[in-house]
């Protein structure tokens, strides 16, 4: 569906059903230079079980007005913004890497109406390599190839997965491809420059999931435990086959993990 | 860094899971029509298409599923979907955009099959078809009407082996927000990987080259994944929702697999043109060796221009890697290893000769098909086309003393000496 936040036209999709902002809603934030796609078996696992269920584009990305926003405490306001214009209540926020910085930022600052938060690999900060901010504006293809390389694991790169037909390394370099040059950099640039994730990871309460994978080359495990050493309590799970593309590479595994844990936390009627 | 696997890497390799239970090395064959739900919410999350897995095998199969991701990543497309045929392929592409009073631009150079579909069975659906010359842009150009919803063609067309200027197709494509889907049966991706030159589909009968062993009939569709379905609304197939799926929308839950999830849930399932496992087991054994095959059905072909090309009972002979053919700067454009192991030639002597040549060679096939592993030849003057008359010939790119051959695998002197058992019976006609 299409709504506008403050002047700008936003694409969400909301998982097949139409969005019901009395029901628990679950809130899916996709990562660097991707868009709501990414999450597209999960929000219909939930819209279909009595979530409302809410996938943005980022602004400037895929089917959202540009331009983006250039850093992750923008993101998390304008998140905000998402929320209070649609009169969202309940929320689990489901968030993957980039997205988890957006969440930090989002959830620290504005916790009253979040039930529940799911952390899918990512650290407290995201320090990007000079070279791949330089490709995503200089040499998108470059750029995208480090990124679905690195981002996927071996399963991945063998164009294997559960979905009969579909390669996820394709299509997700599509999708990356459609969101650059101008997305991909200004979202690597937003990760290179966040700094207040300790902060933020302090002062989120409530119940704290955190998803990691063994294989993941985008967020190392020195990176992923300082995230789990400064959230509160959090339910820890290693996925030790996957790669960084937990929700695409193991979604099965992925989508019972966050079913039951959403389930628990904040229950559809 | 960052690392991909190559072609022949993912011709072995690609969307096979070794079986966990037994570890077999190959991929299982999963005879098999359904498949047991551990409990509901998986059999209902399936059904949804809210999990990735199997309900029945006519709408996918764990061993068709391989096939599947293995071309898709073979292309560098986003997804696959296998039929049981080329031409069920083709069938199911096209229906899953276009619907009554929508408009074909297709090439006129193409197998037969295609051209009646096009000509004769959609017409009856309220699907019309204008066929463009492939060598003339500006017919091509001209044949676009506002209802006008795919572009068609095969990059080496047939029977002329007329190679389609893609650039120059994809970017009218791209001006007029039209989708190109291309048959690339005879290039096969290890020749021209059409999505690089921005093709949005492609089609392939992978019972020929990509099977490559004369055993199994199977096509596939897939999705280059790059066609912007959302940005008109001409697509409403791929972009309003599906009321059979509970008003699913293809475009927005799918994004660059929209395309071959919106066959996937309804040419699957409405019209069963499912690839059996067995025969996808059969063609993952052919695209193993994809790449190696393809070099030597190159270098064999290569050598047979040559000897053809001087041999002094043959009238012509067609080829786009010969300088003579009109499509020879294409062909080195777009397929720089070489333009397939298709060849046509004339037999001095006419029809007769032509005739007596099939008759007489014995280690080439005389059949219907093209390739093969094997050498394979036909006379369509005296077969496939043997009910028309000569000027109907000419118009179709057929000369009466034309031979097709498809160059197969064999050492290509056992292959030249074969041919001269047939020059040697055509020879009395020549002298005639």
């Amino acid at each position: 569906m299409y709504f506008d936040v403050k002047g700008k036209r936003v694409f969400a999709t909301t998982g097949g059903k139409p969005f019901d902002n009395s029901l628990p809603c679950v809130i899916f934030l996709h990562g660097s230079g991707l868009d709501h796609t990414f999450w597209g078996l999960h929000s219909r696992f939930f819209a279909f079980r009595k979530y409302a269920v809410l996938v943005p584009d980022l602004p400037g990305h895929s089917h959202s007005e540009g331009p983006p926003l250039k850093s992750i405490e923008e993101i998390g306001e304008w998140l905000n913004d998402v929320v209070e214009t649609l009169d969202i209540n309940n929320i689990s926020i489901v968030a993957h890497s980039q997205g988890v910085l957006n969440a930090l930022e989002f959830v620290s600052h504005h916790p009253e109406r979040v039930r529940s938060v799911s952390f899918i690999t990512s650290g407290l900060a995201t320090p990007v390599n000079p070279a791949l901010i330089d490709a995503a504006e200089n040499n998108p293809e470059a750029a995208v190839a480090m990124m679905v390389g690195w981002g996927f694991g071996p399963a991945g790169h063998l164009h294997q997965g559960p979905i009969p037909g579909s390669s996820m390394v394709a299509g997700g370099r599509k999708i990356m491809l459609g969101n650059t040059p101008q997305e991909l950099a200004t979202d690597l640039k937003a990760c290179d420059a966040y700094k207040n994730g300790r902060e933020a990871a302090a002062k989120i309460g409530g119940p704290i999931q955190v998803i990691l994978a063994g294989q993941d080359r985008m967020a190392p495990r020195k990176a992923t435990d300082e995230l789990v050493k400064h959230l509160k309590n959090p339910e820890v799970t290693v996925i030790p086959e996957s790669g960084h593309m937990v929700p695409q590479e193991v979604p099965n595994q992925c989508r019972d993990l966050l079913k039951y844990f959403i389930y628990a936390n904040n229950p559809a009627s | 860094m960052s690392h991909f696997y190559h072609f022949d890497t993912i011709s072995l390799h690609a969307g096979q899971t070794v079986d966990p239970e037994f570890g077999a090395r190959a991929t299982p064959i999963y005879q098999t029509t359904s498949y047991v739900f551990p409990d509901t919410d998986t059999a209902a999350s399936t059904f949804n298409l809210e999990r990735g897995g199997h309900v029945y095998s006519r709408i996918t199969n764990p061993t068709v599923g391989v096939l599947e991701q293995r071309i898709a990543a073979l292309e560098g497309g986003s997804a696959a979907v296998c039929t049981a045929s080329g031409m069920a392929a083709t069938f199911c592409a096209i229906t899953a955009i276009l619907s009554q009073g929508d408009h074909i631009v297709a090439s006129s150079q193409m197998y037969g099959g295609n051209v009646s579909l096009m000509k004769n069975t959609l017409p009856r659906f309220g699907i019309e078809t204008t066929f463009f010359d492939p060598t003339d842009l500006d017919s091509f150009k001209a044949a676009i009407q506002d209802n006008t919803r795919l572009i068609y063609g095969e990059l080496i067309g047939n029977p002329g082996l007329d190679i389609l200027d893609l650039d120059a197709i994809v970017k009218v494509g791209n001006d007029k927000h039209i989708p190109v889907m291309v048959d690339a049966t005879f290039n096969t991706p290890y020749l021209c990987r059409c999505f690089d030159y921005g093709v949005n589909i492609t089609i392939h009968s992978v019972t020929k080259w990509m099977g490559g062993h004369g055993t199994a009939i199977g096509g596939v569709v897939v999705d280059g994944g790059n066609f912007d379905w959302g940005a008109t609304d001409k697509y409403p197939t791929i972009t309003e929702p599906y009321a059979p799926f509970q008003g699913i929308n293809f475009w927005e839950e799918f994004g660059p697999s929209a395309f071959a999830t919106r066959i996937r849930a309804e040419a699957m399932r409405d019209f069963g043109a499912m690839m059996s496992p067995m025969n996808a087991f059969l063609l993952l054994q052919g695209i193993e060796t994809l790449s190696l095959r393809m070099d030597k059905h190159l270098s064999n072909t290569e050598a047979l221009l040559e000897h053809l090309s001087n041999h002094k009972q043959v009238s012509w002979v067609s080829h786009p890697d010969l300088s003579s053919h009109s499509s020879h700067e294409l062909a080195k454009k777009y397929l720089p290893k070489g333009a397939g192991s298709i060849v046509s030639f004339g037999v001095k002597g006419g029809r007769d000769a032509g005739k007596a040549f099939i008759e007489n060679v014995q280690l080439a096939s005389h059949l219907a098909n093209v390739g093969d592993a094997k050498t394979l030849i036909i006379h369509p003057a005296t077969t496939t086309h043997s009910r028309i008359d000569a000027d109907a010939l000419v118009a179709a790119g057929i000369t009466e003393d034309m031979i097709r051959l498809s160059v197969g695998l064999e050492d290509v002197e056992d292959i030249k000496a074969d041919f001269e058992n047939g020059f040697r019976a055509a020879r009395k006609f020549a002298d005639a």
